[in-house]
């Protein structure tokens, strides 16, 4: 029974995402008509500046919105999966703060390790690798949650204090491309980027259908997983390299963006009060486009009167969330 | 499962196991004083554990050899204690027992519905399906545990202190439960227990880590009473 309710709530979830694109579309600050954004696509005039909007600015940013949720709450719920913690992410357990730094020393220094757009890029994804990687050989040692999460936290710090450092040290026009590029945006990406970037998401998500099984014996603990014969050592690497490419990926082109990935599975495991990933993996993946999108409909609401950051934003609404998350579960 | 001259422990022997033969329809008992190493024991026989030396051999296979997936099939094992999960139903809990079992993405056929079923019926707790497990109380979740290496259909189950969290009548319970299964279901149960009495009532034979040396002792049922269990291991 519950199973057929819970897949009527995923299709009412996929109904709200063509409605927020809708939004999404008329909160822009231009207004454009409906007929323009047919017409940029079916007959387009390069010299019309809407036509130019719509496909150079307005659809990338609603695309990456949907992107950009949906990779990092997939990665935060195979996080609490992993962990088994409600509050691991990639934000908390410090994946992003890898990225960030590593991205920092890239702008910052020159360094890159390929050249052009990719290097970006590339900084990233091995950024989130890196610190992932240092996450997961600290959780062989500690099992408590709450220590891990502070790890987490100390990463954070420690990766930021390096980057002030080099922020002191780098000049003006580095400086300022890592600080608006820190602020977290979705109008940075290009629509030529977009095939590569959907490539690599698609592979990310692909990869993680094909582990709802382990991800659902891994919800008992590591022990119990091994003694249904899941090899956790191999779902283990392969949720570390999924979670720091989506994370990775997203880092990259929008800058850091907190809390997506705490907020969105808990919510789905509120709204769908299952643990079954078959469930939550494709919930997370539509309720974290949703999310951003919503996100970034304020964003475009507020543009003339007070440009904020997205990841401002997500943190506005999604801090409290989480606080009521935690609240709620020591009240129990 | 046949054991002979196996040694056990993490790098040096802890204990070791001369020759025990453990016979399916058969509960046995494991009884030993705290860090004796019974939990190494009932590891190191479902292969969690690598023994030091000595041989354990299932049929006429060694069971060094098994897969992970052949080692899922052939042994259950229950913790001392299942704390529940949040938003996870009873229903959804069991039937993760089934993991060995299904395809790639875990689903579940008409079969694996149907011993799921059978599972909660053999342990009357058919009430439970629909509930969250955070929600039962700790003898429920118990129950449940088993439940779930019941839908695992392995020849042997291990159980680490079932009853340890356990009020008298949910103990006397779990333990009747276990007794039906071995005899009906012709399996081979093994659980490790602090409440004497209880294990010498509910088993077929005691197996004693004695609490000077390190040799494991095996006795029938009618060879020893309270007291000798008493002497042996606790001193």
């Amino acid at each position: 029974m519950h199973i057929k309710k819970n897949r009527f709530l995923l299709l009412v979830l996929l109904v709200i995402l063509p409605i927020a694109f809708v939004c999404h579309f008329a909160a822009g600050e231009i207004s454009i008509s409906w007929s323009t954004f047919s017409d940029a696509w079916l007959h387009f005039d390069s010299s019309n500046s809407e036509h130019l909007i719509v496909r150079e600015f307005r659809f990338p940013r609603f695309v990456m919105a949907c992107l950009a949720g949906s990779a990092l709450s997939v990665s935060g719920l195979m996080m609490q999966t992993l962990f088994n913690n409600p509050l691991a992410g990639p934000y908390i357990l410090g994946i992003n703060s890898g990225s960030s730094l590593f991205v920092a020393i890239s702008l910052m220094t020159g360094f890159t390790f390929f050249q052009n757009d990719f290097g970006l890029v590339s900084s990233a994804l091995i950024g989130a690798l890196v610190f992932g990687f240092i996450i997961l050989g600290i959780s062989f040692k500690i099992k408590q949650g709450i220590s891990l999460l502070l790890i987490g936290l100390m990463l954070g710090s420690f990766s930021g204090a390096l980057i002030s450092i080099l922020q002191y040290l780098s000049e003006a026009n580095a400086l300022k491309m890592f600080t608006l590029w820190a602020m977290g945006s979705l109008q940075q990406v290009q629509t030529a980027q977009l095939p590569f970037i959907l490539l690599l998401f698609f592979l990310g998500m692909i990869a993680s259908f094909f582990i709802v099984k382990p991800l659902n014996a891994f919800v008992l603990g590591e022990t119990e997983a091994e003694l249904l014969g899941i090899s956790i050592r191999n779902i283990r690497l392969l949720i570390i390299l999924i979670t720091a490419v989506l994370t990775g990926l997203v880092t990259a082109f929008c800058g850091p963006i907190a809390f997506i990935g705490l907020a969105v599975p808990n919510l789905v495991k509120i709204i769908f009060k299952t643990q079954d990933h078959r469930i939550l993996l494709p919930a997370s993946l539509i309720l974290g486009a949703v999310f951003l999108v919503f996100c970034d409909i304020v964003v475009q609401l507020f543009a003339e009167t007070l440009p904020l950051p997205i990841n401002a934003v997500t943190s506005l609404i999604g801090a409290p969330m989480v606080i009521y998350f935690i609240v709620k579960r020591i009240a129990r | 499962m046949k054991l002979t001259n196996l040694h056990i422990g993490y790098s040096t022997t802890l204990l070791e196991i001369q020759e025990l033969n453990l016979e399916a329809g058969k509960i046995y008992a494991l009884i030993g004083a705290n860090g004796r190493g019974k939990t190494t024991f009932m590891k190191t026989l479902i292969g969690q554990i690598p023994a030091i030396s000595g041989g354990i051999s299932i049929g006429n296979k060694a069971s060094s050899v098994l897969s992970p997936i052949e080692k899922s099939k052939l042994f259950g094992f229950v913790q001392s204690r299942f704390a529940g999960v949040p938003y996870m139903k009873a229903k959804e809990y069991v039937a993760l027992g089934r993991s060995p079992y299904t395809n790639a993405f875990g689903r579940l056929s008409t079969k694996d519905e149907d011993i799921v079923n059978q599972s909660f019926s053999t342990l009357e707790i058919e009430h439970l399906a629909d509930k969250f497990t955070e929600e039962l109380s700790d003898g429920e979740r118990q129950m449940l545990a088993i439940a779930k290496v019941l839908t695992q259909e392995t020849q042997y189950i291990f159980l680490d202190e079932p009853t340890a969290f356990l009020d008298y009548s949910n103990k006397k319970r779990v333990l009747e439960k276990l007794i039906e299964i071995a005899k009906n279901l012709n399996k081979v149960i093994i659980y490790s227990s602090h409440d004497l009495e209880l294990a010498l009532n509910y088993s077929d034979e005691m197996i004693c880590i004695p609490h000077q040396e390190n040799i494991m002792k095996c006795f029938l049922k009618k060879d020893i009473d309270f007291n000798g269990l008493v002497n042996i291991c606790f001193g």
